[in-house]
């Protein structure tokens, strides 16, 4: 249970670090802060580990794992997996269109939105909406695709992802290429 | 501990090969509720394996074999619930990422080229947000009436959930 313990508490700093910084933070990478602050948690709750008792001076000995190994590894994956999803939820709550509604709607009270209102907050009057305005930028600085004149081209780092990304969609049946039948 | 841990990567992996199956016998419109409904069988069969296996399940070497029988039980449920929430994601990954979605669409264009108004004809605002209000009604979190779109409770949870993390995280949208 140490390394459970150690675990949960280097997840809280991580929350409250990355909430920190990404208010400080200028940039449109967040992954950067989240990563890091996943190292920074990562690497606190290693140096902990054998820097502390194994009852952390509070744990009862029944809740004692005999191999510091395994309580070792236990903690560091419990750490990731909760981590991960702890990401997850901070892009799809801030970013996502579907939570854009719903929390728009909860700003609106009794009223509700049309159609055309919920595509209206994701910027369609633009001549390139905000789901690509945000998109373009970075897939074109990672190397994904290309400008070229008034089209983009895929690169061959892009055609990888695209390869995987339709092998993932394979395993799970939702491979639907044709316009309307299951949009992104 | 090791026990607890092993059976819950097994299980998860068990479930994982049954909901492959099952989506691709016939991909479920409610995807989560069929991930809910084939997962839903495996910490019960968790608990029993736990009881009934012996502490080194035949195979675990001696040295990692020890400790308290209940702590392993609920460490490795917990980390079994834990790799199912992350196959979730995983596949919500894969399903829902516009992103990937995008560079599939340009890997099908004739000369892997698109321009912005073919994107947005395939992937657009339109298309996306059309689908994702049709799948938020079906899945209980908006209420469709007098022609507009309205919290259901579920969706209110929802809005409050992401207004906080708004709030908190301070991630911008564009």
């Amino acid at each position: 249970m140490k390394g459970v313990t150690l675990a949960a508490a280097a997840f809280l700093l991580l929350v409250v670090g990355s909430a920190l910084a990404l208010r400080v933070y200028r940039g449109n990478k967040e992954f950067k802060v989240f990563l890091g602050a996943f190292a920074a948690a990562a690497l606190g709750y290693a140096a902990a580990f054998p820097l502390t008792p194994p009852d952390l001076g509070v744990l009862p000995g029944g809740w004692l794992e005999p191999s510091a190994p395994v309580d070792f590894a236990n903690g560091l994956f419990i750490l990731a997996l909760v981590f991960h999803g702890f990401w997850c939820f901070a892009y799809f709550a801030c970013l996502s269109p579907s939570m854009g509604v719903m929390v728009e709607l909860r700003a609106r009270g009794a009223r509700g939105i049309s159609a055309e209102e919920a595509i209206a907050m994701q910027g369609r009057e633009e001549p390139v909406n905000l789901i690509f305005q945000r998109r373009l930028p970075k897939l074109i600085a990672g190397g994904y695709i290309s400008k070229e004149g008034g089209a983009y081209r895929l690169l061959p780092p892009g055609e990888r992802v695209a390869a995987l990304g339709a092998f993932l969609k394979r395993l799970i049946n939702a491979d639907a290429p044709l316009v309307g039948s299951r949009p992104c | 501990m090791l026990k607890g841990m092993v059976l819950a990567w097994v299980l998860v992996w068990v479930w994982a090969l049954m909901q492959g199956i099952v989506f691709q016998l016939r991909a479920p419109e409610k995807a989560f509720a069929s991930m809910v409904t084939w997962f839903a069988p495996m910490p019960v069969a968790y608990v029993l394996l736990h009881l009934l296996t012996p502490a080194d399940l035949g195979l675990l070497p001696e040295r990692f074999v020890g400790g308290a029988a209940a702590l392993s039980l609920l460490n490795g449920l917990a980390l079994l619930v834990l790799l199912f929430l992350t196959g979730v994601l995983f596949y919500y990954h894969a399903d829902r990422s516009i992103t990937v979605r995008l560079l599939i669409e340009m890997a099908r264009a004739p000369q892997q080229r698109m321009s912005v108004d073919q994107m947005q004809a395939v992937c657009g605002v339109e298309v996306l947000m059309h689908d994702r209000l049709r799948t938020m009604a079906m899945n209980g979190f908006l209420e469709e009436r007098g022609g507009g779109y309205h919290l259901a409770p579920k969706g209110r949870l929802g809005g409050v959930a992401g207004a906080i993390a708004r709030r908190v995280l301070a991630m911008k949208a564009l």
